[in-house]
């Protein structure tokens, strides 16, 4: 084969790299031993990530984010989208500077993604070394990293926050939350607290899988081609201190560096920093000792910057350029907002909204009562997978404002219960309206079959209730008696709404008996107080008088 | 092969024992391995390039992030105060007409409302009204898609003579404009407003998202209870902020929810936002703006009254010249309710105790007159009929 055409025999097989037992005085293993500790914690926070918990722990709301927190592809696009950074997304700083100086060290010490795929990629390794090289040779498909970067940044520039599709962190969070642990809860419900449901979650499965699939005929194919984070980190990672460095005197072209090489970033000719996962495997197994990850070496054999096209790059501006009006040109997140999209409590407006959210769908994982899903395209192509209320999965619960305190990004806001529900300081600001209830008089049980029931009316839990009963009267103005058997004693109440009193929970929704395609009772987002006062009449959604003057 | 970078770093940099030393190790090289061997460290220039490069970076980072920082979401939206008080910026004799009102032909328009200013204070006339160097804003009424000679908008003459007479007295601006419910453009061309006040030199505003603000009315939710409607809501506010003095001239129509769109119904027109739902609370809202907005001055536009199908109308047996005066009628007034309750008795022939807008506008007034506000307020307009405060011109 033509990789090993150097005129020096190969003194030990190829297949098995130089071993000195397993410790870790070894770099590589350290290593090990590090993507292993934050994998397990990223599951952990993303496990720990409950109502109980986090009602049991407060502190625990400072951990949980920590992992979108320190995420600088999150934190430098929200900065692009709203010109803030929000809270904790400072921690990227943690990320950033040592990025600066050792290059794209996250992808392979810290990225709890990155290690699955370096998992997967390890399992599906051809036998034959000369496949296995060949495939870690640097190829030009990983420029396309650079590319849909581009892209996204772009769109952010104009305030669409698109990362969350592709971001490793945002990405993994999202799949792991709603495809991987409903799985455990559904087979073993004692132990995981009654199964989680989630629509859509086939395809938000089906996309991880297919992700980490990809690495039996491309080895670590996200991390090196679609990537926008390790692209971003590459970028960065221009003037980096410490670098892979090979001595080409000391080299003998045996190729062994690029049997494990993770970012395929030819270490054996001259080194593609940006590509670099500084998995430091070549160092390992070179048998000459000719690559070291040195400080300041000469950049004389090495691709320094990343390799992008500038054509391609351009049409990938482009590209997110075109997206931004092509997305909104819907008027879904606007005029033509489908009544659907009931977004959480201290959700902030929506188009201040779609700058903000990345998609984890943290908020959607800590939610106790399951209400929060992933959105399909209710809220249009840009709201792809951001949390909304069904109330057939469960209701908004009154004392709980667990969504906003594990926002990393402030889509939702972190408000207070008093200020959820209107209390104490926040009186003069009334409560937090999501939506508005409505009655289908048409389909009611009192209303329209006689029969006697109201349950909307027993669990509404506002203080006063929203929904009030009147004795149903006929005509004259007489009560009509109930034609239901052994009921003739019972007054027949009829349920209505007071809109200015409904906080939009959606528990009438989720109670009411008349099932079928939609309940008998059912929650819109009219109403919802966080676009009231917009001066746009485009996004201001109110509709209730009484609603509209508050704040 | 990198002999030449190698050279080109260390011709102009290198001292030259170092280049003799390096020169060494290259001979050495070429005895040893048969080629030149690079040089394996970084040139200096090379290296204080990224040694800046990374430590830059990093701050750029540090004191970008520091700045942008911020636990807010900017969720807050940000209001601005009400318009101020543009009756108050004038000094209106107590002892003048409060209501004028000319009556005269169809052909007549531009001198009706002559006469009617003149009516208020025959010796100033317009001058106590406008001032040298104003910027006046001229609000008609330009709700709807509708020919003039329909009644549903005001008449273009009489924004026509307005814009003149303010110039005569020595506005440096006036701006015209309305926030209709239909598309602006083709309101103000239809209702002839457009062509006449641009002939006359006027600033024709087409309300953009831009020209909306938040305005907060209270810092409280408005209390139904207490006939109280806006809290925090957008309004058409560029023009009011830009102009020092406000002309409202509505034309006296039916409204099927109102009862009558008069003077005070015309502000609703500087309402932005989805304000359709204030139709749920129609008398607190347009009593609320009445409290709200105090204008300089008020022309009503009884050239033709819409008597009923209001307010939109749509047929010309609907519409009466002067209403139940009969003759074409202009009335200028600095007393809003006063002159509302006028037009509705004696144009539309109904009973003003009934107007519930008419009542609460009066008492979210009076409040804000025993406040301090300069502003002229009677609900009864006998009180001024005794006072011979209510001057009549016929043509």
């Amino acid at each position: 084969m033509t990789h090993f055409a150097n005129n020096k025999e190969l003194s030990t097989p190829l297949a098995t790299p130089r071993r000195d037992g397993w410790n870790l005085t070894r770099i590589t293993n350290v290593r090990v031993v590090a993507q292993v500790f934050f994998l397990l914690l990223f599951l952990s926070f993303v496990i720990l990530t409950t109502f109980a918990n986090l009602d049991r722990l407060p502190r625990l709301r400072l951990w949980v984010s920590a992992f979108l927190q320190i995420d600088p592809l999150v934190s430098i696009a929200t900065a692009v989208t709203t010109h803030t950074l929000y809270k904790g997304l400072l921690w990227s700083l943690v990320v950033l500077i040592p990025t600066f100086f050792l290059g794209r060290f996250f992808c392979n010490w810290v990225c709890p993604f990155g290690t699955v795929h370096q998992f997967v990629g390890r399992l599906s390794r051809p036998a034959d070394p000369d496949k296995a090289i060949a495939a870690n040779r640097y190829r030009s498909s990983q420029h396309v990293k650079y590319v849909l970067l581009t892209a996204l940044l772009a769109a952010a520039a104009f305030g669409s926050l698109q990362i969350g599709w592709l971001d490793p962190v945002c990405l993994f969070y999202r799949s792991v939350s709603t495809a991987l642990l409903p799985a455990p809860a559904m087979s073993l419900p004692d132990i995981f607290g009654g199964p989680r449901l989630y629509q859509g979650s086939l395809v938000i499965g089906a996309i991880v899988v297919a992700l980490l699939a990809m690495n039996l005929v491309y080895p670590r194919f996200f991390c090196r081609v679609v990537c926008p984070l390790g692209a971003l980190l590459g970028v960065l990672g221009r003037f980096a201190w410490w670098r892979i460095v090979r001595d080409p005197v000391a080299c003998d072209g045996c190729n062994r560096c690029t049997l494990r090489c993770e970012g395929a970033c030819d270490p054996h000719g001259s080194v593609r920093t940006a590509e670099c996962l500084v998995c430091l495997n070549c160092i390992e197994d070179c048998p000459e000792g000719a690559l070291r990850f040195g400080l300041f070496p000469s950049t004389e054999r090495e691709v320094i910057g990343a390799d992008i096209p500038r054509r391609k790059v351009v049409m990938g501006a482009l590209a997110g350029v075109l997206f931004f009006p092509f997305a909104r040109t819907s008027g879904s997140s606007t005029r033509n907002f489908s009544s659907q999209v009931i977004r959480p409590p201290g959700a902030v407006e929506e188009l201040a909204f779609l700058s903000r959210c990345i998609q984890c769908d943290q908020c959607i994982r800590v939610c106790p009562t399951n209400v929060l899903q992933p959105a399909w395209f209710e809220a249009g192509l840009e709201g792809l997978w951001s949390p909304i209320l069904n109330f057939r999965m469960g209701h908004c619960q009154l004392h709980c404002t667990a969504c906003g305190h594990v926002c990393p990004t402030g889509a939702i806001e972190a408000i207070s219960v008093e200020g959820k529900l209107g209390l104490g300081e926040a009186a003069a600001q009334g409560p937090v309206r999501i939506g508005t209830a409505h009655i289908d008089v048409g389909r009611c049980l009192p209303h329209s079959k006689n029969v006697a029931c109201v349950v909307c009316q027993e669990v509404c839990p506002t203080s006063p209730k929203a929904i009030y009963t009147e004795p149903r009267r006929g005509g004259t103005g007489v009560p009509v008696e109930p034609r239901e058997p052994d009921a003739s004693t019972t007054e027949l109440k009829v349920p209505w709404v007071d809109a200015s009193l409904c906080i939009g929970c959606g528990i009438c929704e989720k109670q009411c008996p008349v099932v079928g395609d939609r309940r008998a009772i059912y929650v819109t987002a009219d109403g919802e107080t966080r676009s009231m006062h917009q001066a746009d009449p485009d996004r201001n959604r109110g509709m209730i008088a009484t609603a509209a003057g508050s704040g | 092969m990198g002999g030449a970078a190698n050279g080109g770093g260390c011709r102009h940099r290198t001292k030259p024992h170092m280049h003799k030393a390096r020169m060494w190790r290259q001979r050495k090289s070429i005895e040893t391995h048969g080629w030149v061997l690079m040089d394996d460290h970084l040139t200096r220039r090379e290296c204080l390039k990224r040694s800046a490069g990374a430590v830059i970076a990093s701050g750029v980072a540090v004191w970008g992030g520091i700045r942008l920082a911020d636990d807010t979401t900017g969720s807050e939206i940000e209001t601005v105060a009400p318009p101020p008080n543009f009756f108050g910026k004038i000094d209106f004799p107590t002892s003048n007409p409060r209501i004028s009102v000319a009556l005269g032909n169809e052909d007549q328009v531009g001198r009706l409302v002559r006469s009617a200013v003149s009516g208020l204070d025959p010796r100033a006339g317009i001058k106590r009204f406008i001032s040298q160097g104003d910027v006046v804003l001229i609000k008609p009424n330009i709700g709807f898609d509708r020919p003039p000679y329909l009644g549903a908008t005001t008449h273009p003459d009489i924004v026509r003579e307005l814009v003149r007479l303010c110039f005569e007295a020595g506005a440096r601006k006036v701006l015209v404009t309305d926030h209709p419910i239909e598309s602006p453009q083709a309101c103000f061309r239809r209702s002839l407003i457009h062509d006449a006040a641009e002939a006359e030199g006027a600033t024709l505003l087409l309300p953009a998202p831009s020209h909306f603000a938040t305005v907060a009315m209270r810092n409280r939710p408005p209390d139904r209870r207490r006939g109280e409607a806006i809290g925090h809501w957008p309004i058409l506010h560029r023009p009011l902020a830009e102009a020092n003095k406000v002309i409202g001239v509505a034309p006296i129509k039916d409204h099927n929810l109102c009862s009558a769109s008069m003077n005070l119904k015309n502000w609703y027109g500087l309402l932005g936002g989805r304000r359709n739902q204030f139709h749920q609370v129609i008398h607190e809202t347009i009593s609320d703006l009445a409290s709200m907005i105090s204008p300089t001055l008020m022309i009503a536009d009884a050239t033709r009254v819409m008597m009923r199908s209001g307010p939109t109308g749509g047929r010309l047996s609907d519409v009466r010249p002067g209403g139940l005066l009969g003759r074409p009628a202009v009335i200028a007034s600095v007393d809003s309710v006063a002159c509302d309750a006028w037009c509705y008795e004696r144009l539309l022939g109904r009973d003003p105790a009934k107007l519930t807008y008419l009542e609460l506008a009066h008492a979210k007034i009076a409040a804000q007159v025993a406040g301090g506000w300069k502003r002229i307020n009677e609900r009864e307009w006998r009180t001024y009929d005794r006072l011979a405060q209510i001057a009549v011109q016929r043509l």
